[in-house]
């Protein structure tokens, strides 16, 4: 991560303080993953309507994330920072579906 | 016997019998019932209002643990601050669901618009957690096992287990033609575009 102060001690060049800030944000939003996991009672249909209507995901792709949860048994459905994914996740519990979140990097 | 929910033009509608309409309520206010908090006398009124709840704890109830899970799967200092924050609040939402959905068997006939089918959708998915959880469902076996009881005639007067099993069974119908009503309606343009985490009943 680039420190801040690096910004500072060099010349005020034109456009530089605008590249520095996008740097900046970039590296303060560690990204957060949603996961959804497998259990023997939430219906394939309900699962898939879900992640259809909530987070507004087509019919194809909701289904594959659904038979992910399905076979492998978790599924990352989405990501973002860890407000985002935190909100989701409380979301996703109201639903009756289990979900938590993860740092990413953090599976397999 | 019920019929099963339809899309429809004016919705999403359903029509229950007298004994199933008891049935679902009494169903509804179990889970309402476990979901009431735990009142403390003490509490801080200040957290109750701003939705906080400082002492949150994981259930000890299985079922209720189900309901109300770990946010996070290896944290458990991060799992128990997730709590805190937002335990009281899910309770709350999901307690208002079953509520809703229950004041909805007030009559026979059932019609339900996008937000009523959310309600019914939720309500009758922690029935089912609940009723899984007393059933021992932990597993596809588990659950193919408690599908093949159908019969009625087969339950004796105090098979309580055989008894739960028809309960559950009944439970899945009603939502799987519950959520192929929705998916149609979805389909034919019912969707109100909600992004993505900005959906209406996030963490408030």
């Amino acid at each position: 991560m680039e420190p801040m102060s690096l910004s500072v001690a060099t010349e005020p060049a034109p456009g530089l303080s605008e590249e520095t800030t996008t740097a900046t944000d970039t590296a303060r939003i560690v990204p957060w993953n949603l996961v959804v996991w497998n259990d023997p009672v939430n219906l394939m249909s309900y699962v898939s309507y879900v992640f259809q209507s909530y987070f507004g995901y087509s019919e194809a792709k909701a289904d594959a994330l659904m038979m992910q949860v399905h076979t492998e048994g978790r599924s990352i459905v989405s990501h973002g920072s860890k407000e985002t994914v935190e909100r989701q996740a409380v979301a996703m519990h109201n639903f009756g579906l289990w979900a938590t979140v993860e740092r990413a990097g953090e599976d397999g | 016997m019920a019929e099963p929910f339809t899309y429809g033009r004016r919705g999403i509608s359903g029509r229950f019998e007298d004994a199933e309409r008891e049935l679902l309520r009494g169903l509804f206010r179990d889970v309402v019932a476990l979901l009431e908090p735990d009142e403390t006398p003490e509490e801080d009124p200040l957290a109750a209002l701003v939705g906080i709840s400082p002492e949150a704890t994981e259930p000890e109830d299985p079922a209720l643990l189900r309901l109300l899970p770990n946010a996070s799967k290896d944290d458990a200092e991060e799992a128990r601050e997730f709590r805190r924050l937002t335990e009281r609040s899910l309770r709350e939402s999901k307690a208002g669901a079953l509520r809703a959905a229950s004041l909805g068997l007030e009559s026979r006939d059932v019609l339900l618009d996008a937000a009523g089918a959310e309600h019914w959708a939720t309500a009758l998915t922690d029935v089912r957690l609940v009723l899984a959880e007393r059933l021992g469902i932990h597993s596809e076996e588990d659950a193919e096992k408690i599908h093949g009881v159908t019969d009625w005639s087969d339950v004796g007067d105090d098979d309580v287990d055989a008894y739960l099993a028809l309960v559950y069974n009944f439970v899945t119908w009603l939502q799987t033609t519950l959520v192929d009503a929705m998916l149609a309606g979805y389909r034919a343009g019912g969707a109100r575009g909600t992004g993505p985490g900005e959906g209406s009943r996030g963490s408030r």
